[in-house]
């Protein structure tokens, strides 16, 4: 671990003030290329923040991320949703725009090197691309989209479902989280993480 | 716009903050505390890990509220989010997770006790451990910890028992209690800012296994949210203003404190005249407003004619490492494993200090045992780890269904971070937070010998996990530091031309100013430092009142 990311995990705390962290890291743009064109008609409105080509690339990342074997993956838990919701945080604009590009930059690359899309790719094609994204110099375009795509696939994994993810709770399933002695303090029936964003403490 | 004038006006409700506005209040001064967080309820304190510990709910956003920090003068700045606490009523008090040790009678003259360090700009407190005691004795009834005091080689003197009982601990308490004893060590139950039985109309602890990182929804925890800030108000005579940001603290001709500055809910600018101003804003936050602070007669910042506002910063050495526990291996010999009990609540304080330098330094350190923190996100992006180390796909659900057959146990190292000239905060002119203010800057130079002394504390600290018999052992780090604890920016001292703060906390250079939060601490102690801020603010209350009153209410003119 790194001095820096040792620095920030604050352990003290026990629980990770991470907040996202490279979404901090204003320099790191997602690697320079020509925009991708709209996939979609604008008039078919399914998702809050991507695309209909730009979801299906960003559901196949998930699930490479956390592919389903004898436990549920990321789809089933509904990792994808979560990632679209979450990224309409205002607070979260600029992860959101790094996000959105990062996904374009796996298109091409896999247009480059497989001549299809990266949601049409074989598994081990998916895989060999996301290694070497994973693997960029750190501070690179290309590691922080890893980053930001394994960080918020983790939320929406194991975050409280109220997001849209980790439905029927199968990430808390998967980690152990509904065994241990948290289980009587869930939060209350109805709510809902996403409004209290925006909300808890904040009106008057 | 300028409001009505106050006695006291105070920047800050954590730690530091609460006890002044709870005992100038009872004293009958009128009181107006300005927070520049919001005031949960209760129901605001929620078990979503992405709500309190990954949003912007405690802790601001890096990129709209950074620090930045670099490692030496030729370093360059990074901006994050660390050495800040949370950002609410209560402040770090809400989301700590509550570990209330008191400093030892060693932790006051270190300086006199190890001698001149080189590299180090180590300096004896103006009072003494048995100055405080009274007001630990008062900070532990006021806020309710729970505790039991054992005698051991570096036991500090104690009036009494704790108020509360020890909370419930998990079984392999006792398994430490075991092999610490074998080793001929002390594992010493852990006092908790946590009610073990119903307080002062408040409830007990529910053992729900969040604390750190999480506001308590029962109120058991006792953060100055749930115990001091609820007894001010009752009072009458406090009046809390919450999402209030301040800006600047004002002087008059005669450069005493006059009024402070700040941004309200909505943004908008107000001045509240106040005869006495009270900073407590933690230690770089405090630094900043007052560097921030500049007027014709305070050029270089508030009470900082002397240059030593943010010298001598200071946070708390960390080490870390965990054993893991598989419960499919190790279910004949400990049935008892998954017991959900979320306390260890154990600590080694053998090496507090050594007797001689053979192995490299003197002050060593605490120990602290606990579960790891049971949030699965945090423990989901450590098993993934990144870059070329990072794994994803199939071995990391691999990696996720070993964890979720293991209980990990770790412990953490409090050491002794030793002053140096090159570890200070400043305020930099060119990068501005969301309210338009200069952020604080944050220059790390570290004292070897810190790191020495942590490596040893941690090396103790596995022999001792070693003993349990685990599965595996992992070392987290030896060169860490936890800048949730934070210190020393306006150090007390009795000589102006060494330190920011008079005996009682109060600015040599301005008389009617008090700094109560960690700044005031040349030195840290080796424990997490949050009851000694308390009682300490409940020693200048103490001072303060009496001077209030024998001044007919009037601050104490500038003496000499």
């Amino acid at each position: 671990m790194d001095r820096r990311s040792f620095l920030q995990r604050l352990t003290f705390f026990g629980g990770g003030v991470v907040l996202l962290g490279s979404g901090a890291c204003s320099r790191c743009g997602a690697p320079a290329g020509p925009s991708e064109p709209q996939a979609t008609a604008p008039s078919e409105p399914p998702h809050l923040t991507f695309t209909r080509a730009e979801y299906a690339v960003v559901a196949a990342a998930c699930e490479r991320v956390l592919p389903r074997d004898e436990d549920p993956g990321a789809q089933d838990a509904g990792v994808p949703v979560y990632i679209d919701r979450m990224l309409q945080t205002p607070e979260l604009t600029r992860m959101r725009q790094d996000f959105i590009q990062g996904v374009a930059a796996l298109e091409r690359r896999s247009l480059r090197m497989f001549q299809v899309g990266f949601a049409q790719a074989t598994p081990a094609q998916q895989d060999e691309l996301l290694a070497l994204f994973k693997d960029s110099p750190g501070g690179s375009g290309e590691a922080h989209f890893f980053e930001l795509l394994m960080v918020l696939t983790l939320e929406g994994f194991l975050g409280d479902p109220s997001y849209g993810g980790n439905q029927a709770q199968v990430g808390w399933k998967l980690v152990g989280f509904d065994t241990v002695g948290t289980v009587a303090s869930a939060p209350p029936e109805g709510h809902d993480g996403t409004r209290c964003l925006h909300t808890c403490g904040r009106q008057p | 716009m300028t409001k009505e004038p106050v006695d006291v006006c105070i920047i800050g409700s954590g730690a530091g903050g609460a006890p002044m506005a709870l005992e100038l209040a009872r004293a009958g001064f009128k009181v107006v505390v300005l927070e520049k967080g919001p005031h949960y309820q209760p129901r605001d304190f929620i078990h979503d890990e992405i709500l309190n510990s990954r949003r912007n709910f405690f802790m601001p956003l890096p990129w709209e509220e950074p620090h930045l920090v670099r490692q030496g003068t030729g370093g360059r700045y990074e901006r994050t989010n660390s050495a800040w606490t949370a950002n609410c009523v209560g402040g770090g008090t809400v989301h700590m997770s509550g570990y209330f040790y008191r400093l030892k009678p060693v932790d006051f003259r270190l300086r006199s006790t190890l001698g001149a360090v080189k590299g180090s700009t180590l300096a004896d407190w103006p009072i003494s451990y048995e100055e405080l005691a009274p007001f630990y004795d008062k900070a532990e009834a006021e806020l309710g910890v729970s505790g039991e005091a054992v005698p051991h080689p570096f036991a500090e003197p104690r009036s009494g028992p704790y108020p509360l009982p020890p909370l419930d601990v998990h079984p392999m308490a006792r398994e430490l209690d075991r092999v610490c004893g074998e080793m001929g060590w002390h594992a010493l139950p852990t006092a908790r800012g946590i009610i073990s039985r119903p307080y002062r109309g408040r409830a007990a602890c529910a053992y729900c296994a969040l604390c750190g990182s999480y506001g308590c929804e029962m109120g058991a925890k006792s953060s100055t949210h749930a115990s001091l800030i609820p007894a001010a108000l009752a009072t009458g005579n406090v009046e809390l203003r919450p999402r209030c940001m301040a800006r600047s603290v004002e002087v008059d001709k005669q450069g005493r404190a006059r009024s402070v500055v700040y941004l309200d809910a909505e943004g908008v600018e107000q001045e509240q005249p106040a005869k006495v101003v009270v900073v407590s804003c933690t230690a770089v936050e405090s630094a900043r407003l007052l560097l921030n602070s500049v007027s014709n007669r305070f050029p270089r910042g508030l009470a900082n004619g002397s240059g030593l506002v943010g010298r001598n910063l200071l946070f708390s050495s960390f080490g870390e490492s965990r054993a893991t526990f598989r419960v499919s291996k190790q279910r004949a010999a400990r049935p008892w494993l998954t017991d959900p009990s979320p306390f260890v609540n154990r600590s080694v304080q053998d090496f507090y200090l050594m007797p001689d330098e053979r192995f490299g330094f003197r002050k060593g350190g605490t120990l602290g045992f606990m579960w790891t923190h049971p949030n699965p996100i945090f423990a989901a992006v450590e098993l993934a780890g990144s870059g070329k180390d990072g794994v994803f796909g199939k071995a990391l659900k691999d990696r996720m269904r070993a964890y979720r057959d293991s209980r990990i146990l770790q412990f953490e190292v409090y050491g002794e971070f030793l002053p140096t000239p090159g570890t200070y905060v400043t305020v930099e002119p060119s990068v501005k937070d969301k309210y338009g203010l200069p952020v604080a800057a944050i220059t790390m130079d570290r004292h070897p010998m810190d790191f020495t002394a942590t490596r040893f504390l941690v090396e103790r600290g596995e022999e001792i996990l070693l003993r349990l018999d685990p599965d595996d052992m992992q070392r987290v780090g030896i060169a860490g530091e936890t800048t949730i604890l934070q210190h020393g920016t306006c150090r007390f001292g009795n000589d102006p031309a060494t330190s920011v703060l008079d005996r009682e906390c109060r600015a040599h250079e301005v008389p009617n100013l008090y700094v109560v939060d960690g700044s005031f601490m040349p030195t840290a102690g080796s424990v997490p430092s949050t009851l000694t801020i308390v009682a300490n603010s409940f020693r200048v209350a103490h001072g303060l009142v009496a001077r209030m009153k024998r001044d007919g209410a009037a601050p104490a003119a500038p003496r000499d």
